[in-house]
């Protein structure tokens, strides 16, 4: 059994296709190193991450198959999947054979999958859009918490960036111990720890009430419909936001964020 | 009164007006402003009800100098009344849209002294918002009947979309529950604001300096369930207005009892499938390209609450059926049970590389249970039963069965506490051998 264990990075995954074009061998599974265990059987190969590899098979994509289909692949990395990279590796290696008409084979399973894994990882970075609650801290700072299912918060925060375009923001996804910082001019990801405490603005604390008031009052008492409204906002989500129960008192007083140093720039 | 009471009235006071979307504009951030709008739109929470919150929705004020008779806000109904300063609106706007609550402001009124006044102070609170906060999210402001059309004109410059409520489907129901209100005055601003999107559009082609005028559309809402009006004579409005006032939708509310009165109808619950029938139709007509008659008839004014009116109109047409899901056009495919906008494309995208296969079918999102009994795939039928058979309709109208838990038969446990219910002395005699 031949089993490429990669760093776990999208550079990393696009270095191990690229090798494993060239080599003319097929992995039966491509694995992070995290992941990875020793096993009898297996022969190990280890993929050094190579950027000039991983840009080469990215640019193939998009010249051979499609921008779409790019999008695609990416989007099914971050869905954090077990077995996402076999998944990514056989759409990919239809593609090589079909061509731009990849996504048009609707009823090919390797590209099913794609599909569906992609549009749930889209659905949920959509549906974080509309979720993310920030919390106004000291010093004029609004912070958010997510834990999202898939790893989106690169996905969300453009728009984020645009559209709060005049106050300090962090979306933090403490599940992944990740955050999206923006200064009013760029964002940064970085990683960040779980913080013990935070510190809120004390008139922040007001307008969530008015929140909490504000979601009690809209509903119509006569077409309650709980099951609806649970399919359209899953429970998994409702820790985080203000408006529900769930959420309430979950932060006490004061500490300070220390974002770490950052690893990639967006501007 | 504290502000915290008053967002609680006007909230409660404005919970009745449907329209939440925030879709269909693309207005963008000004530098160093806030708030950007999102061409889908895009929903922050849901309430109780299972509708969405996308907008904060508030009226300016509940006062009112109308009495309408199905409405919660009328003059003569003894309920707390209260209102905002539109500086208080701003603020609250900003607030809850830094903390990405809302997409934007959702804001109506009661009418207060007069139509005049109260579209004065709604402009207002808007262009508050627009030039004082540099506020560019998702504005929807109510257009109130009976107002200047310059003050409706100087709000729709500001706005992303508006939208004058016709209340109720004819003017007989309006004659009988709002005596105050007459649909010739609801229909004005409606044509004058359709009138100036043109203008503007027309104008912008010729220079980009020229605002844009609710880019996102205009909308209307009407109760139903209030009157006696068909479904017939409700759709039938609907695709006038469609398509005579190019509104982007026409939303249905159905009645909830909030009053009694003699002129209303005595009803428990409001009408909740009947409302959720007619929306399935005015998709019909919107995306699907059916029109009102097609639907429903003389005969048949009413929508069947059983089977969903596209199943109902196949039913009635199945002469028409089954069509190859291999080679009918777009226009075909939309118009099968179990088939959406989305399915259609799909198999269109499909079957240009290959043939598709009733397996693939349910992958692509075709509901299956109606769908089978009206196509074929490469010439195969696949239906349970036949076109012809008379028990089609109970067929697609049976719901799963559920599981029986009933069951006069039990899985046996070793820890369970009942032992089997065999008679004592049936047991008495297995163990004695007495039979």
């Amino acid at each position: 059994m031949l089993v490429y264990i990669y760093d776990g990075s999208f550079p990393g995954l696009l270095t191990a296709i690229y090798e494993s074009y060239y080599r003319r061998e097929k992995p039966e599974e491509i694995l992070a190193q995290d992941q990875w265990q020793h096993t009898l059987f297996a022969q190990e190969v280890v993929i050094k991450t190579d950027e000039k590899k991983a840009d080469k098979v990215y640019q193939a994509i998009k010249d051979k198959i499609s921008g779409f289909a790019a999008r695609n692949a990416y989007c099914v990395f971050l869905a954090e999947v077990p077995g996402a990279e076999m998944l990514i590796y056989n759409y990919l290696s239809r593609g090589w054979k079909l061509g731009a008409k990849l996504d048009f084979h609707l009823a090919d399973e390797a590209v099913l999958q794609v599909h569906t894994v992609a549009k749930k990882v889209r659905q949920e970075a959509h549906r974080m859009l509309g979720l993310v609650r920030f919390r106004l801290l000291k010093h004029e700072l609004y912070y958010a918490q997510i834990e999202p299912d898939h790893n989106i918060l690169q996905m969300i925060s453009p728009h984020f960036a645009r559209r709060m375009a005049d106050q300090n923001w962090i979306i933090h996804d403490v599940k992944r111990g990740l955050a999206a910082v923006y200064n009013q001019v760029e964002w940064v990801l970085t990683p960040l720890e779980r913080p013990k405490t935070i510190s809120l603005d004390e008139t922040g604390l007001f307008y969530e009430s008015l929140w909490q008031k504000y979601f009690s009052s809209i509903a119509i008492k006569s077409r309650k419909n709980l099951r609806l409204q649970r399919s359209f906002l899953p429970k998994r989500y409702w820790k985080h936001l203000v408006e529900m129960d769930e959420s309430r008192s979950r932060f006490a007083e004061s500490s300070v964020l220390s974002p770490q140093s950052p690893v990639k720039t967006y501007k | 009164m504290e502000l915290l009471e008053k967002l609680e009235i006007l909230a409660n006071a404005a919970k009745y007006d449907v329209s939440c979307s925030s879709s269909g504009s693309t207005r963008k951030n000004k530098a160093g402003g806030l708030g950007n709008s999102y061409a889908s739109g895009i929903c922050h929470s849901w309430s109780e009800d299972g509708r969405c919150i996308s907008l904060l929705k508030i009226l300016l004020t509940n006062y009112c100098i109308y009495n309408c008779a199905y409405c919660v806000n009328r003059s003569s109904n003894d309920i707390p009344r209260a209102y905002f300063t539109p500086d208080e609106v701003a603020k609250l706007t900003v607030n809850f849209y830094r903390r990405n609550y809302i997409e934007g402001l959702f804001l109506s009124s009661a009418v207060i002294t007069s139509p005049n006044h109260t579209m004065e102070l709604l402009t207002e609170t808007v262009r508050k918002l627009r030039n004082i906060h540099n506020f560019n999210g998702y504005i929807h402001l109510k257009a109130i009947p009976g107002a200047d059309l310059e003050l409706i004109k100087e709000a729709g410059s500001l706005v992303d979309r508006m939208s004058v409520n016709i209340e109720l489907p004819s003017a007989s129901g309006l004659k009988l529950l709002a005596p105050q209100k007459k649909q010739d005055l609801i229909i004005r601003p409606m044509d004058y604001i359709k009138l100036q999107i043109y203008e503007h559009k027309e104008e912008r082609k010729i220079s980009r300096k020229v605002s844009h005028f609710v880019p996102a559309g205009q909308t209307t809402q009407l109760i139903v369930g209030a009157t006696p009006d068909t479904d017939l004579n409700i759709l039938q409005l609907s695709e006038k207005i469609y398509k005579n006032y190019e509104l982007k939708r026409v939303y249905y509310s159905a009645y909830v009892p909030v009053s009694e009165h003699p002129k209303l109808p005595q009803i428990s619950q409001p009408p909740l499938l009947r409302e959720h029938r007619l929306y399935q139709a005015d998709w019909l007509l919107r995306f699907y390209g059916f029109r009102a008659e097609e639907l429903l008839n003389e005969s048949q004014p009413n929508f069947d609450l059983e089977l969903d009116p596209k199943t109902n109109w196949a039913l009635r047409n199945l002469h028409l059926f089954p069509v190859e899901i291999n080679r009918a056009d777009y226009e075909t495919l939309l118009r099968v049970p179990g088939i959406g906008v989305k399915s259609a494309q799909r198999i269109i995208r499909a079957r240009q590389v290959r043939a598709v296969t009733f397996d693939n079918l349910k992958k692509f999102g075709v509901v299956m249970k109606r769908a089978q009994f009206f196509i074929t795939c490469r010439g195969k039928y696949g239906g349970q039963i036949s076109l012809e058979n008379k028990l089609l309709r109970q067929y697609l109208i049976a719901k799963p069965k559920p599981i029986q838990h009933s069951s006069p038969y039990e899985q046996l446990s070793l820890f369970n506490e009942s032992v089997p219910s065999i008679p004592s002395e049936v047991m008495l005699s297995n163990l004695t051998g007495e039979l």
